[in-house]
Order: structure tokens, then C-alpha cells, then sequence
């Protein structure tokens, strides 16, 4: 890992120093263990702060959108798909953009970490793709890192960046038989009612902080559904109905444009598994249109066409 | 437009909890005006029956039919909602109801899968020619509807 | 005013003294979160915690809450009701407390009183619980706070180990106690351990970030560069203004009820940029850079220079919980350093 975060400096310093871009946006340390934090950097003398760990989850795509500047951008598998997914749309100039890939193994969920330690606080960790050392007043812990990855992690198929100008390190070995749909097999399994009594228990307790939506890359909409007044469409308080139409509106605005970064889940104060609902969108996108998003940046978007033999057997006819 | 017809309608929407007899389902219809709302046309130019559970709102496609509406319309306690478009192939403007095909499909899945009742949310392809058809596409549809329920899933305030 | 000594095994016991007479607001678990919510029974209680999620501001300052509804067909307005019974908001963290009194100070600022909020906060006794052992994410010392502090609490609860100090502090405090003739009294020793475990809380908070001078500073600076950098991070949620205890910022809404008219306040963060849009479509605040700088002038800047402390409490829950790590101390530390 030494070697990729040391690799992941040198490209950029490369391309700051011969003037191809204006802008590297990477990770650096964050400000509490177990954390990193995107870090913007301008001068070729700071990129000795870019970092490359299991602690890098953010999805750096969201900082390419609304900029002039040329960027050099670390991605991961996933956030190389929401580059192609923005790309597709329009949102992000090609020209402006170098990528500067890197083949993931899995981020962390450090909430899963404070679960696990319970009211332990961890002052001091050390992190990489085998194990994270923690150590906090009167304990210290060696905890294999595949333990405590994000949700999304552990069944990625797209491990390696599928769009990138640089590769920072070896590909690695992809999982192509994941069932990434486990969860909402599961949930599809339950009755109508137990599926409705689970969303409205996880949706509960959400405070319409948007943290969701404004991690997403793919939430680039300049004036979203919910801040629309003409028409109101839906309320903005955290009546239920109201929520959960939000989250089913937004998993649907998704359907087909999601990459299960796990962005969305990380960011939610609430702990909401939201990954239970997106994940459904993409799944009837895959079973009924053989589609996958960020995959191709020729593909037209699969809500924006249509075949002439799609699938019709829920309509009357 | 819509929000008045809604708003209108609300004041003579049935008690929650009310079920058996007495209770019938307030169901929208929204219907293409080429096709869809040609059939209905014909349906009652030709006095033939059909239960008057449904409000109609005309469109001009299919596709005009955001899922906001769709979504709107059952948190406003309203028991069901149909949308009828040209059958594919003869859409008006080429395309809309292929379009709108792909779309309604992941919203009802969506909506099921959050725990909307199977029944509530339905599509159908009606032609100007087939006043029968949509009479016999509402009389299935109420059927659907009344076996669910008054609505109280993702009602507003409910 | 004589302290008591409450057993930890105790506890449910105390807590069940009040419930029926008193509404009583405690942390409770509720899934994986732990958050203040109303209880019916002392058991429900959690106060094995460091802080919760939401800060207590949610009693009597909800995310939603309906300041009047006008029906078709009825004559007059429903006015939101005030709350019927004495309330107890228990489990407090001094940080949180001393935000209870910000809190205070701008609901009932001026000509202008806000009712929905007096009157749910009005008739609340504030047990406080002390943090012996704060986590590296708080910095109440930083901004004239403490882990002991006793501001804005009736009774502070001291956790010596086995049994909780219950220090009376003010009258409502003396009065919730005085008819519970099974506490006994805290003897010197007690009060020693808990002057202990204050002194080597206070200890423990480190690192600690300067802020002398910084509301001064702050006021050469709204031109300055560093804002620049500051913000580029920041996606614009409301994860830090809804988890602030001391951040009260609303909007006020009007909902078609279908029936009539529901006029509403939600929690609003000077974050989101619909915050000082114009009618015009005009935006004063166009961006991030200054959105960011709001926040940080209010808390750090505006407010002392009107009231002499600090918008800002140091409880660490914006520190913990920004989804990308958009951390507050290093914001003041770059301020400091200019």
C-alpha cells in the first residue's frame, strides 16, 4: 500500500509540474483515525499528502461537476463508473478530466468498526487491505480488514477502474459470480406488509439532511424534486409519507445511474440502509434491460430509450 | 390543473378504515388522448357500462405521466391509479409510450417493493378503437383495487 | 444544598419517580442510534453513551413542527398546543446544556418570543450527566466549556463508578429531589472523587485549538483567501446544522393539506443554497466558499461579538459525523494561522 500511495504522488506531481492539470483531487489523512478526507491540491509540493488505504471511500467523481479547472482525479472501480455514468450524461467535459485510476479491494465502514469496539474510542489506527490495528485507552485490537468493509464492497464486481489515463498499481482479480443482490433477494422473499413495516422502520428515522443526495455524483440536478414549489410536489418535513417518497423518488431518479459507490449509505448520520432500496433500482435495470451502469459511455441511458421487444407483462393489454 | 382535481375530489374521499359495502375505490385514470381517451369516448357513445369509480384525466401521451403524479395521487389517499397509453407501435408521437413502457415498469416494481399493494398502481394499452376493451380494463382494475382496500400506505397524514 | 449519592442499580428507580407527574426525555436506544426520545419507564433509559447522535435540541425544537393549521369548513386557526405537563430532560452533557442556554437566549431574543419553542422549554428540568471520559472528537474546553460543567443544568449527575453524585444546582433541581427521601447524602469523600475524575477529564481533552483572539481576528477577514480552501470539500448537506446543538436556523412552509392549510417549521442549515435565494433568483450566497464562511463567521465571529460566547459548544458531533471529514478544529486552526 506504501508503494501505490507513493506511485499515486508521482503521477501527480507529474502532471502538476507539466502543467496538464490545474487541479489533483485525491485523499489525504483524515482528522480522526480510521478516516481519510478528500484533499485538493494545487502545487506540486503538496502532493506528499495524497494517500491510498481502505480509509479513501469517498466518491471524488461529485468534486469534477460545476468546475472549469482541469482535474486529475483518483478512482477507485466504482467511482471510475460514475465518471463514465457523468460523462455519458453530459456532465463532465473528457478533455478536462485526467483519471488517475487505482484497482480497490474494499473501503471501510468505520461504523462498523465502532459497533464492533462498542464504546471504545479508537485514538490511533493503522490500516491496509489485511488488517487495521487499533489502539484506544486500555486496549488494542488487530482486526481483519475484509471484516468491516462497506456493504457495497463486499460484493463489487468492478474492483478495477473502467476508465482511467493513469493506473496507479496492478490490476486485481475481479469476483465476477458476486450476488450483489443478496439483500434484496431476501427482502423480495418477505410479504408485502413485512417489506412495508422494514422501509418505513429504516426510512423512520431519517432528518432530511441530504447528505445522501449531495455525496452522490449522479445528484447533480441544479434544483432537486424535493426544493420545487412550482409545483410543491412533496413536503419537506420528515412526515413519513414525505420521506419515504423522497427515497423512493430518488432511488428511481437512480435506476440505472447508481454504482453502489456506498457513498450515500457511509454518509447517512442515521445509519439508514439505503443500500436495501437503491440496490432494487439497478437490479430490475439489469434483470429486465441487461443493464449496468457506468460501464459504457456510448450506451444510451437505459430510462432515456427503448426497445421494440421490452418487456411488457405488467401492462394490461 | 391536476392539483385542482385533486384537491376538489378530496372532500369526498371516503373514511379511512371504511371497507366491506359501502366502501368504493377512488381510482384516476389517466388516459392518452389519441387512444386511450378515444376508447373511453367510444365506450360511452356506445352505452356500454362501466363502474364509475374512476376520475379521468386526459393527456396527451403516455408519457406525460410523471411518476410525481403517480406518487402524489396515493399520498393523497386515492385507492388506485391507471395509466392508458396507445399500443406500441401507434403511439401518436412516435415514441412516447415506449418510453413511458420502460419507465412505469421499475416505478410500480419500486413502489411494490417499498410495500405498495400489488393492484394499486396499473398500466394498459387501450386503442380509440376499443370501447369495450376499457370498460372491461376498468371493471379488472376496480376489482384489483376494491380487493386491496382503502389505501393507507404512503397516505399523507394517515 | 446538600448532593446526594444515587446507586447505579438505583438509577430506574429515580428515573420512575418522575414518569406520570412529570413527561421525561432520556437517551434510548433505537437501533443502532442512540438518541434523546420520551420515556415510560426508567428502563428505557441508555445512558451507557458518550453522546448521542442528535443533540437533545429535537424535544423542544423538532425537525417538524406545525405552527397552526387552518381546516375548510371550520372558523379560526389550530394553534400547535403547549406541552401539559412538567418535563425532565435527563442524560444532558454539559456541552450540550450550555447549548440548551444559546438555545434559550435567541428563541426569546427581542420584542419577538417564540412560543412553540418557550413553551415546550418552560417547565423542563435538566439533569445533567458529566463526562468523565470525553472523546478525542470534543473541544468544549477549547470554547470556554468544560466536561464538568454545570451551565444550564438543575441537577448534574456525576458517574463515580458504582453511583452517580446527583449535585443539586438550582431551586427546580432542589425541588425535584427533595420529596425522593431515599437518596442519601453525598459524603466528603464522594465529592472528592468527583473533583478527581473533573480534574482528569479536563485533563484528557486534548488537542486543545486556540481561540484566543479568533473573534477579533475574524473580523478583517470576510475578504480573505483562506475561505478559498476552506470549503472545496464541503458537498452542502445539513449533517452538521442538524446535529449542532446550538444551530437553530428554520424555514417555514406552507402545506396543502388537501383540506386546507398547514403552515410548518423544518430545520434549515445556511448550507443548503436555497437558504438565502431571493425571490428575484438572486443568490448573495452563490456558492460553497460563502456558504462556509457564514457558518464559520456566525459561530465564531457574529455571535460572540453580540452575546460573548461562542456560537459553537465543541461537542464534536459535526467533527464525527461530516461525510467527508470536514473537520471544524482545522477550520479554526487555519483561521488562527493567517
Amino acid at each position: 500500500m506504501e508503494d501505490l500511495g507513493k506511485t499515486m504522488q508521482d503521477v501527480a506531481r507529474r502532471l502538476l509540474e507539466e502543467g496538464k492539470v490545474d487541479l489533483i483531487v485525491g485523499y489525504e489523512k483524515g482528522t480522526t483515525p480510521i478516516r481519510s478526507t478528500p484533499c485538493f491540491i494545487r502545487e506540486a509540493g503538496d502532493v506528499q499528502k495524497l494517500i491510498w488505504d481502505p480509509t479513501c471511500e469517498a466518491n471524488l467523481t461529485k468534486y469534477l461537476l460545476d468546475r472549469d479547472e482541469r482535474i486529475g482525479v483518483v478512482a477507485k472501480g466504482c467511482d471510475s463508473r460514475s465518471i463514465v455514468v457523468c460523462l455519458a450524461e453530459g456532465q463532465i467535459d473528457r478533455d478536462r478530466v485526467t483519471i488517475i485510476g487505482v484497482p480497490c479491494q474494499g473501503v471501510i465502514n468505520r461504523k462498523k468498526i465502532e459497533a464492533e469496539l462498542d464504546k471504545q474510542e479508537v485514538v490511533e489506527a493503522t490500516v491496509n487491505d489485511e488488517e487495521i490495528k487499533v489502539r484506544g485507552e486500555g486496549f488494542e485490537k488487530v482486526l481483519p480488514t475484509t471484516n468491516y468493509l462497506c456493504d457495497s464492497c463486499l460484493s463489487c464486481r468492478h474492483r478495477n477502474p473502467v476508465i482511467y489515463d493513469f493506473l496507479v498499481g496492478e490490476k486485481v482479480p475481479e469476483v465476477e459470480d458476486a450476488n450483489d443482490f443478496a439483500e434484496v433477494e431476501e427482502l423480495e422473499s418477505r410479504s408485502s406488509e413485512d417489506r412495508w413495516d422494514y422501509f418505513t422502520e429504516e426510512l423512520g428515522s431519517c432528518i432530511r439532511c441530504y447528505a445522501c443526495r449531495n455525496v452522490c455524483p449522479m445528484c447533480y440536478c441544479k434544483e432537486c424534486f424535493v426544493d420545487e414549489t412550482m409545483p410543491q410536489w412533496f413536503g419537506k418535513t420528515d412526515d413519513l409519507s414525505d420521506t419515504m417518497i423522497f427515497h423512493i423518488v430518488r432511488a428511481y431518479h437512480l435506476a440505472g445511474r447508481c454504482v453502489d459507490c456506498g457513498a450515500c449509505s457511509r454518509a447517512c448520520p442515521m445509519e439508514i440502509n439505503l443500500r436495501a432500496l437503491r440496490k432494487k433500482a439497478e437490479k430490475i435495470v439489469k434483470e429486465r434491460f441487461d443493464y449496468e451502469a457506468g460501464t459504457d459511455v456510448e450506451e444510451a441511458p437505459v430510462l432515456g430509450t427503448f426497445k421494440q421487444d421490452d418487456s411488457q407483462e405488467y401492462i394490461i393489454k | 390543473m391536476l392539483e385542482t382535481l385533486i384537491a376538489e375530489d378530496d372532500k369526498e374521499v371516503p373514511e379511512k378504515g371504511k371497507s366491506g359495502d359501502e366502501w368504493e375505490p377512488k381510482i384516476i385514470a389517466f388516459l392518452c388522448n389519441w387512444c386511450s381517451y378515444a376508447g373511453a369516448d367510444l365506450a360511452g357513445i356506445s352505452r356500454i357500462q362501466y363502474p364509475p369509480n374512476i376520475r379521468v384525466v386526459r393527456v396527451p401521451c403516455s408519457a406525460r405521466v410523471s411518476p410525481y403524479f403517480i406518487i402524489k395521487i396515493l399520498q393523497r389517499g386515492w385507492d388506485g391509479v391507471l395509466v392508458s397509453g396507445c399500443h406500441p407501435g401507434d403511439c401518436h408521437y412516435i415514441s412516447g409510450n415506449l418510453v413511458a413502457r420502460r419507465r412505469f415498469s421499475v416505478l410500480k416494481d419500486i413502489l411494490e417493493y417499498v410495500g405498495v399493494e400489488p393492484g394499486r398502481v396499473n398500466f394498459s394499452w387501450i386503442s380509440a378503437a376499443e370501447g369495450e376493451r376499457f370498460s372491461k380494463v376498468v371493471k379488472e382494475v376496480v376489482m384489483r383495487v376494491k380487493a386491496l382496500g382503502p389505501a393507507e400506505r404512503l397516505v399523507k397524514g394517515g | 444544598m446538600n448532593s446526594k449519592i444515587l446507586g447505579k442499580n438505583q438509577l430506574t428507580k429515580f428515573i420512575d419517580e418522575f414518569i406520570g407527574e412529570y413527561r421525561v426525555f432520556a437517551p434510548v436506544k433505537k437501533g443502532k442510534i442512540i438518541g434523546f426520545d420520551e420515556i415510560a419507564s426508567g428502563k428505557e433509559t441508555c445512558l451507557d453513551f458518550q453522546n448521542t447522535k442528535q443533540p437533545p435540541k429535537s424535544v423542544f425544537f423538532p425537525q417538524t413542527e406545525v405552527l397552526f393549521e387552518y381546516k375548510k369548513g371550520e372558523k379560526g386557526l389550530e394553534k400547535a398546543g403547549s406541552g401539559d405537563r412538567d418535563k425532565i430532560l435527563l442524560g444532558m452533557r454539559p456541552c450540550d446544556a450550555r447549548a440548551l442556554v444559546i438555545f434559550d437566549r435567541f428563541f426569546s431574543s427581542g420584542e419577538h418570543e417564540d412560543l412553540p419553542y418557550l413553551q415546550k422549554r418552560e417547565r423542563t428540568a435538566v439533569v445533567g450527566l458529566a463526562c468523565n471520559h470525553p472523546l478525542n472528537t470534543c473541544f468544549c474546553t477549547s470554547l470556554g466549556g468544560s466536561p464538568f460543567g454545570s451551565e444550564g443544568m438543575d441537577l448534574k449527575l456525576v458517574d463515580l463508578g458504582d453511583e452517580y453524585l446527583v449535585e443539586i444546582l438550582t431551586n427546580k433541581g432542589e425541588k425535584l429531589v427533595e420529596d425522593i427521601k431515599w437518596l442519601r447524602d453525598a459524603e466528603e469523600s464522594d465529592l472528592n472523587r468527583a473533583r478527581d475524575l473533573a480534574e482528569d477529564a479536563e485533563n484528557a481533552m486534548k488537542p486543545k485549538i486556540s481561540t484566543d483572539g479568533l473573534c477579533d481576528k475574524l473580523d478583517g477577514m470576510f475578504d480573505d483567501p483562506v475561505w478559498e480552501g476552506i470549503h472545496q470539500k464541503c458537498i452542502g448537506c445539513g449533517v452538521c446544522s442538524f446535529l449542532c446543538p446550538t444551530c437553530w436556523c428554520f424555514d417555514v412552509l406552507d402545506e396543502d393539506t388537501g383540506t386546507g392549510v398547514k403552515r410548518v417549521r423544518i430545520w434549515d442549515t445556511c448550507q443548503f443554497p436555497l437558504f438565502t435565494k431571493q425571490g428575484s433568483g438572486f443568490n448573495p450566497r452563490p456558492s460553497g466558499k460563502e456558504r462556509m464562511r457564514q457558518r464559520i463567521m456566525h459561530k465564531f465571529n457574529y455571535y460572540p461579538k453580540d452575546f460573548g460566547e461562542f456560537g459553537c459548544v465543541g461537542c464534536g458531533r459535526c467533527v464525527r459525523e461530516c461525510p467527508v471529514n470536514l473537520d471544524i478544529r482545522e477550520v479554526i486552526r487555519a483561521v488562527m494561522s493567517v
